[in-house]
């Protein structure tokens, strides 16, 4: 990337040596009490790279991103580098060692 | 009449006279209330280009059937001709004064001429009076509530001007319910013009309803939806509006410094997380409202409410600003002085630019939280560089030789959203009816959020019919009256039969949908012959040049004229932006 990052956890593509950023912004947050961890691992799906990221922070979180048959609820977002998942392959969508994705629950405004 | 107090005043403060308007069934039909109904009667009265701050130019209080009843509504809407923008423009505020003068046994209020001296108007019973008030003219908008509120009881809802409305600042707003803004368009600035300090509103008269057992029914059934939907029963309520800061921040169009940049590296110290953690009290809600997405806050000094979305980024990363205090005591000073946070904040950032390139002389530097409350409150008494800031950016940055550098549409800033980022939301800004606003068709809801479906947000394909359908929904919830966040929960079925309980007008979803495409080109009409056409409809020259070099949405320019002649097409107008004549008669204007 073009540009340095001033926090790890703030910024798209940086290297992360071998690990994968995962931010959480919004409701989640606020539960799991942390706004990022870093998951070891290379050519991941969003699904495996989640079900890690439970298993780090220690919490459930997936309620807030699916539904009860696991697809994403109205209104998730998960960005992979900046991209948003629903244009690729969805919870299907690889990720690689030194990406960055970030997580938000269904979230209004304006 | 179910839904209706059945009484519309028009008052002449010239004359100090006061008639009922006559406003049949058929026309209430066709243009529902609020805001269709309002700029129905606007365009009647003032067909052509009047001066908005005329004494003959008319201010219409509008509510809609939907206000005042279960079904969320306490919100009014103000219709006028603009003094920023020159178009048709309409200002919409919640709170409780919407219910309040329902209550006071009135659907709507038309304001003519000018008061010899300062009045404010009371409602109540079906009568307006008006009172003298020479004592109230200076004060604060808080201070004028407050001591109107002494005259009148203190259950009444009380919407006024602060010293900017009164010093006919163009950005000016109307406060009610303490901080509940009419905001845009500088419908604040025409009451001043009037020397209208306040309108007061108090009363318990009941709107009837068609239906009371189906209308119990569905508020019931409307509080289990919003309460079971993650957007309106968890995210406003626990993180208000600013949630989006790191959502459209993650997307590489989060506006930073007028619009240079995409990306705000300080975003997350004033995102809604943030505001949660440190300055929120409570949350606060309209009438009736089981949302309550308002945030009352407080600084180590202050407590107010605020700040909201587009308010944290106008004040924040618009100006390089990441002192969250700062922002929120610059909020604070907008609804103290009734001013439009979101042009006052653009304004600032534009004369930075102007100021960094050495157009303008005076020093406005970037991140320059300190003298953020001066310059708002040097702007509402248009004092110092004040009496420059209160012209708005597009008259600023002209008169400084920089017109490009005004981040506006027809003379309206355009809010927190960059349109290189999402190209509907580009088509929005460019057609909106009243200028740079993300309220005609808010096409963040599918090109960010995913509601009601995902979209591409960077093709431009069927986008045209999107902004247009979306444009004709907003035009009738503004009209219904009802909160645009039930968006998020509900959808035009919903609507019509909330239409149908209250009013028992048995509307089809296509019957509605034709109506908000009536009101939308009803308002059209009026731009058109206030002399606005295709070269209009367009963006500020740096969306179309200048690219991000970093962030998600680098290099990327918007595409509009495409969309534009697609626009047009799916309108039923001609390749100038002007509805044709068969269009006009398919909707009966």
């Amino acid at each position: 990337m073009a540009y340095r990052c001033r926090k790890r956890w703030r910024t798209w593509g940086c290297n992360l040596a071998g690990k994968i950023a995962v931010k959480f912004y919004g409701l989640m947050r606020r539960r799991l009490q942390t706004a990022a961890v870093e998951i070891a691992g290379d050519d991941l799906t969003i699904m495996t790279l989640l079900r890690l990221a439970e298993d780090k922070t220690g919490q459930s979180f997936l309620d807030e991103l699916l539904d009860k048959d696991k697809g994403l609820l109205t209104g998730t977002i998960i960005l992979v580098n900046g991209e948003n998942i629903r244009l690729g392959q969805g919870l299907q969508t690889r990720v690689k060692a030194g990406d960055s994705v970030a997580l938000f629950s269904p979230a209004g405004g304006g | 009449m179910n839904g209706w107090m059945g009484r519309i005043v028009k008052f002449d403060l010239g004359r100090m006279t006061q008639e009922t308007v006559a406003v049949g069934d058929s026309i209430r039909r066709q243009y529902l209330g609020g805001r269709g109904l309002g700029v129905k009667l606007y365009s009647d009265l003032c067909p052509g280009a009047t001066d908005p701050l005329a004494d003959d130019n008319a201010l219409i209080f509008m509510t809609g059937p939907l206000t005042g009843t279960m079904m969320t509504s306490g919100r009014y809407q103000v219709i006028s001709r603009s003094p920023l923008t020159g178009t048709i423009c309409d200002s919409s505020s919640g709170g409780n004064f919407g219910a309040a003068l329902k209550g006071a046994g009135i659907d709507g209020l038309i304001i003519q001429g000018r008061a010899a001296k300062p009045v404010y108007l009371s409602v109540h019973d079906g009568q307006v009076e008006a009172h003298d008030a020479s004592a109230f003219w200076g004060l604060d908008t808080q201070q004028t509530q407050k001591g109107i509120q002494a005259e009148t009881g203190s259950k009444t809802s009380v919407a006024c001007i602060g010293p900017a409305g009164e010093n006919r600042v163009i950005f000016a707003a109307i406060m009610n319910d303490k901080d509940r803004a009419a905001g845009r368009g500088g419908m604040g600035a025409i009451m001043g013009s009037k020397n209208l300090k306040a309108i007061a509103a108090g009363g318990s008269q009941p709107v009837a309803v068609s239906d009371p057992e189906g209308y119990k029914a569905l508020a019931a059934r409307l509080d289990r939806i919003v309460d079971k939907n993650p957007v309106t029963g968890k995210s406003l309520q626990v993180l208000g509006t600013s949630v989006l800061v790191n959502i459209i921040n993650a997307h590489g169009m989060f506006p930073t410094e007028n619009f240079r940049r995409g990306v705000f590296n300080d975003a997350e110290g004033t995102s809604g997380e943030k505001i949660a953690e440190t300055l929120l009290q409570r949350q606060s809600s309209c009438y009736k409202c089981p949302i309550g997405c308002g945030r009352t806050t407080r600084t180590r000094d202050k407590n107010g409410e605020g700040p909201e979305y587009e308010t944290v980024w106008a004040f924040g990363a618009h100006l390089g600003i990441s002192d969250l205090t700062a922002i929120t005591e610059a909020n604070y000073a907008c609804n103290e002085l009734g001013l439009d946070t979101i042009t006052m904040g653009s304004t600032i950032g534009c004369a930075m630019e102007l100021s960094e390139t050495g157009a303008w002389k005076e020093s406005l530097r970037w991140g320059e939280a300190g003298k953020l409350r001066d310059w708002v409150m040097d702007t509402a008494y248009r004092r110092g560089i004040g009496a420059e800031l209160a012209l708005g950016s597009k008259r600023l940055a002209a008169k400084y030789g920089r017109p490009e550098l005004a981040m506006q549409v027809k003379g309206m800033e355009i809010p927190a959203y960059d349109p290189r980022g999402a190209q509907g939301m580009a088509l929005s800004y460019a057609t909106s009816n009243r200028g740079g606003c993300h309220m005609r068709a808010f096409m963040i809801a599918p090109e960010i959020l995913g509601h009601p479906v995902f979209l591409d947000r960077f093709s431009t394909a069927g986008k045209a019919e999107l902004v247009a359908l979306f444009q004709d929904v907003s035009a009738l919830v503004d009209s219904a009256v009802l909160c645009r966040f039930l968006q998020f929960a509900v959808g035009i079925s919903t609507f019509t039969e909330m239409l149908r309980v209250v009013t028992g007008w048995d509307f089809s979803d296509e019957e509605l949908m034709t109506i908000g495409r009536r009101i939308y080109t009803l308002e059209r009409l009026f731009n058109n012959r206030a002399g606005f056409g295709r070269g209009d409809d367009t963006l500020p020259p740096r969306f179309f040049n200048e690219e991000f070099q970093t962030g998600p949405s680098r290099h990327r320019l918007v595409q509009l004229e495409g969309m534009l002649d697609d626009y047009y097409a799916v309108r039923g107008w001609d390749s100038n932006g002007i509805p044709l004549p068969q269009t006009l008669a398919d909707l009966g204007l």
